[in-house]
């Protein structure tokens, strides 16, 4: 009796224990991303106003100002404050969630982030998703047949994509596709989200859409699907010499089996750390591609920011980028704890 | 079985992955060319489809907005006192006519009766000189614009068509302060009135914008696109097409690819790579117009401030003329023009450029500088400046040698290419040149605090000379405490800032071209700005969708008049007649190919399936 409730308790001890546990590791990844987060908001405002730039006079280039103009931009945008206080103004103005006015556009950060926040997610998301998908079914097949033709094509033709600069890769595409070569003839747009002819609502607007999100995303694709190849292939292979391989083998389950069931559940984890590293940056789009397809997404719009430079904004996209990837490396700490036992042990 | 399955399921998803985005492709895509011409013949009316200018739209709001796109879009669907000819000279526009008094100090315009708003409201003179007064008295609402206004007294509208502009010094050039682009826009005061309090945070989005002009705006989407319908009782005349679309690309070859494949009717400004390449397609016009800027090399002039206070870090030889110009004798300006713009360009000279001919200037026979190296070593000897033993040369009143910083600019492909010719030359003389690739803020931030020796520069310019005339007079020096000024190259000449004011007040257009030829002579003569070339415009337009949008006659070299102020072409412009034929044999083409490679793709996966299911079936 009295044994067993000695065990009764250490199995609700041992129980309580494992819940306890999970809240202060919660608390101190909190606590961590926090204190990152703070970290970046200094960092962001100290390079970028140690950056040499001459904002107003870059803003005015294109028209006739007068010294009065000049003075009176200035004051407007705050560049006469003493850096102290501009650094208070944008330390107070983000705790209220509050990411300032963009000296270009003349309006708030806030909402020109939110304008591109759809455009950029909708091509990077499309490109993510299709990239992690082929990446790893490639990945998985590559490593667990290392040597055999289809992975010396699907490794070499990935890899080989992977060299190949985003701009120009995206250029090759845009002529071949969008202006035809040859007898092949235009098929896809040049650029821009949609057609401004075409209504802007409803299915039609839609497929629209999708017309002209495939040139980019593919050419995101392309470009980053072999990271995951890479990744998966290596994790398969190492697994592959695994004890407990040989157990399921020998317990008659099929090859395939013995892949889905047991190798690549046991490799995935370095994909997922992979895979919440990509949607961390999800959000600061892609530039180049960006550049190229003429897509209204936030990469371009922080280059935007960064020719004038626009500082409000730049800080602003900076503080929506470190937190994006912030939350996404917190939120791959807890899928960790539930993914790996050897996690929740430590 | 089960594991058969799921191999076969496997493989078929494995086609379909590989094939995916090539079929979703495919399949969505009807070609551009085909919705394009689908949509104008189920509708029979016209669109004229144009790339958005490169530096795009910042604003709506045209009190706040100093991008050019913003004031392509603010000269379509806003009016202007003035129009301009195609040379840049005034004409009538919201004012059909104009007078002086006597004094030269009030200006007196007859504003047109019977216009009407986009909302039928009357459009009269109390528009124009509401907006005016409100950029002369309101420091926000001269954000973008206020210095075209300072030198007004007052602006009063005594009745319906009377504007009366009372200026407080006489100014030759208050014709140009409301035109079309580069000056003022005239807009609706009921609409505005009630903004004007909160003018910086109202972005001027409803649509459609009430305006008056050949376009209404009706949509506008940052970075992608605005859209326009015509106002068919315009009066300077009635738009060719019904609708307008500015497209924004943010590459230059994604334009010309949208151009090629029929998504674009007309690209204002291509570089000569692209020109060249284009020049060979029949189903395009490429046309070259007389440049409305320059690119130059900008030397530090003893940067100082208004006082004469020595700021900044540049060479102090480059104070010297001798130093000036032997660099200018060292620069072979025909071969920039050859080889960096592959001969599309004029060989520069005078500061103003050649679109507007009322202004240009050039230098007298035999007061050339011309390219010759033995005459840029030998003034160099002469005054003293003898080469070390790394070949370059010393600076004898500073025993500095002559090694100086070039910056440029780091999106610039000229930029990069003059400044590798440069180096080569100026080392045959004895000057070694650090090059400085800097982004424009960073170049502008260095040239402000003098922190510079060699700059490469470029400025456009509208039909008034008036603002870059006035960088290079001694008030856009700084001040001693760093603060205000935009000179562009420290450069302060006494003889030069008389004729600036003197061109100010000069009313007879004759005289006061005499006048700005001077002053481009003294600029000439110093050798601080040196102009490398004014580049060619390039226009590529589709020949079978478009006509009409380009205006005027080449002259004996081809080359047209400016067309960056676009506002007579796109006005003029009328659709091709062999625009919808053209566009349906396209849509056939496309169908075809796209039923091809759609059977290509079935046939590589169905392909795939079937090895997939042999090799599991060999394993198995």
């Amino acid at each position: 009796m009295s044994s067993l409730t000695a065990a009764g308790l250490a199995k609700a001890k041992g129980q309580g224990v494992k819940r306890s546990d999970l809240l202060p590791y919660l608390g101190s990844k909190l606590a961590a991303a926090l204190v990152s987060f703070m970290v970046t908001l200094v960092i962001g405002f100290v390079l970028f106003s140690l950056m040499p730039a001459d904002p107003v006079r870059t803003l005015t280039r294109g028209r006739p100002t007068s010294e009065a103009q000049l003075v009176q931009i200035r004051l407007q945008l705050g560049l006469d404050d003493p850096i102290w206080q501009r650094f208070l103004t944008f330390v107070g103005n983000t705790l209220k969630g509050e990411l300032g006015y963009s000296w270009q556009f003349q309006q708030s950060v806030s909402s020109l982030v939110l304008d591109r926040l759809g455009p950029t997610l909708l091509l990077t998301g499309t490109a993510t998703v299709l990239s992690i998908a082929l990446g790893l079914w490639l990945g998985i097949r590559s490593g667990w047949r290392h040597g055999s033709l289809f992975d010396r094509i699907a490794s070499g033709t990935s890899l080989m994509l992977w060299s190949v600069p985003t701009f120009w890769l995206g250029m090759i595409l845009l002529v071949a596709f969008s202006v035809g070569i040859g007898p092949i003839p235009s098929l896809l747009p040049a650029g821009g989200m949609s057609d401004p002819s075409l209504p802007q609502e409803g299915w039609a607007h839609v497929v629209d859409v999708a017309k002209h999100l495939v040139l980019p995303s593919l050419t995101m694709v392309l470009v980053v699907f072999a990271q995951y190849v890479t990744v998966m292939r290596t994790s398969i292979i190492d697994e592959m010499g695994s004890p407990y391989l040989l157990t399921a083998r020998a317990k008659g389950l099929t090859d395939d089996a013995v892949r889905r069931r047991h190798a690549v559940p046991n490799a995935l984890l370095p994909s997922v750390t992979m895979i919440f590293m990509h949607l961390g940056i999800l959000v600061s789009g892609a530039i180049t591609v960006e550049s190229v397809y003429s897509w209204p997404g936030l990469g371009y719009l922080t280059y935007e920011a960064l020719r004038i430079p626009d500082l409000p904004l730049l800080q602003g996209t900076f503080i929506v980028f470190s937190a994006s990837v912030i939350i996404m490396n917190l939120l791959a700490d807890v899928v960790y704890r539930f993914l790996d036992p050897r996690v929740r042990a430590q | 079985m089960g594991t058969g399955n799921s191999r076969h399921k496997l493989a078929a998803l494995a086609a379909c992955a590989l094939s995916g985005s090539l079929l979703a492709g495919t399949a969505l895509a009807a070609g551009p060319a085909a919705s394009a011409a689908s949509a104008s013949a189920a509708s029979q009316e016209t669109t004229l489809r144009v790339k958005m200018s490169g530096s795009g739209v910042d604003t709506l709001n045209p009190f706040l907005a100093f991008f050019d796109g913003a004031y392509d879009v603010f000269a379509a669907i806003y009016p202007t006192l003035n129009s301009l000819d195609e040379t840049g000279k005034p004409g009538p526009y919201l004012a059909d006519s104009w007078t002086q008094s006597d004094d030269k100090l009030t200006w007196t315009f007859k504003i047109r009766d019977g216009l009407k708003w986009s909302d039928g409201t009357p459009l009269t003179a109390e528009d124009a000189a509401w907006t005016l007064n409100l950029i002369t008295t309101d420091a926000v609402a001269g954000t973008a614009n206020g210095s075209l206004v300072s030198n007004f007294e007052s602006v009063t509208a005594p009745d319906a068509t009377t504007l009366v502009i009372k200026t407080k010094e006489p100014q030759a050039n208050v014709t140009y302060v409301s035109v079309p682009r580069s000056g003022i826009p005239i807009v609706p005061k009921h609409i505005w009135e009630s903004q004007a309090e909160h003018l910086k945070d109202y972005k001027n989005d409803t649509f459609p914008v009430v305006g008056y002009g050949p376009w209404t705006l009706t949509d506008y989407k940052p970075e992608q696109y605005a859209k326009f319908d015509a106002n068919k009782d315009f009066i300077l005349g009635k738009p060719g097409f019904d609708h307008m679309v500015q497209q924004s690309f943010k590459s230059v070859d994604a334009a010309v690819a949208a151009l090629r494949s029929g998504q674009l009717d007309y690209i204002n400004g291509v570089n000569p790579t692209q020109f060249k390449a284009l020049q060979a397609d029949k189903s395009l016009l490429t046309i070259q117009e007389v440049g409305n800027g320059w690119t130059g090399l900008e030397i530090n002039y003893n940067a100082r401030t208004r006082t004469g206070k020595k700021i900044g870090t540049g060479h102090p030889a480059l104070g010297d003329p001798v130093l000036r110009h032997a660099i200018a004798l060292a620069t072979d300006r025909q071969t920039l023009v050859n080889k960096v713009r592959d001969g599309l360009a004029v060989v520069g000279a005078g500061y103003l450029p050649p679109a507007w001919p009322q202004w240009v200037w050039k230098p007298a026979p035999g007061e050339e500088t011309p390219f010759d190296l033995d005459q840029a070593n030998k003034i160099l000897d002469d005054a003293g400046y003898t080469k070390g033993g790394d070949g370059v040369r010393v600076d004898p009143k500073s025993g500095k040698p002559l090694e100086l910083r070039l910056g440029i600019h780091s999106d610039d492909t000229d930029d990069a290419g003059i400044s590798n010719y440069l180096k080569g030359w100026l080392e045959t003389i004895g000057v070694k040149l650090k090059i400085q690739t800097l982004s424009m803020s960073a170049l502008n931030s260095d040239l402000a605090k003098g922190d510079w020796d060699l700059l490469m520069d470029g400025w456009t310019t509208g039909p008034d000379p008036t603002f870059l005339l006035g960088i290079q007079t001694c008030a856009a020096l700084p001040k001693d405490d760093g603060t205000a000024g935009n000179t562009d190259s420290f450069f302060c000449d006494k003889d030069y800032d008389e004729l600036f004011k003197k061109q100010l007040t000069t009313f007879d257009l004759d005289e006061r071209a005499k006048t700005v030829g001077e002053m481009q002579s003294i600029l000439y003569k110093a050798d601080v700005n040196q102009m490398h070339f004014n580049a060619n415009h390039l226009d590529v337009v589709r020949t079978d969708t478009v006509t009409g949008v380009i205006i005027g006659q080449p002259d004996a070299q081809g080359m047209y008049p400016a067309q960056s102020y676009a506002f007579w072409g796109y006005l003029k412009a009328t659709p091709a007649t062999a625009k919808v034929t053209a566009a349906k044999e396209e849509s056939g083409g496309s169908a075809l190919w796209i039923g091809g490679a759609v059977l290509l793709v079935v046939l590589v996966g169905g392909g795939i399936a079937l090895k997939r299911r042999s090799g599991a079936d060999d394993r198995e």
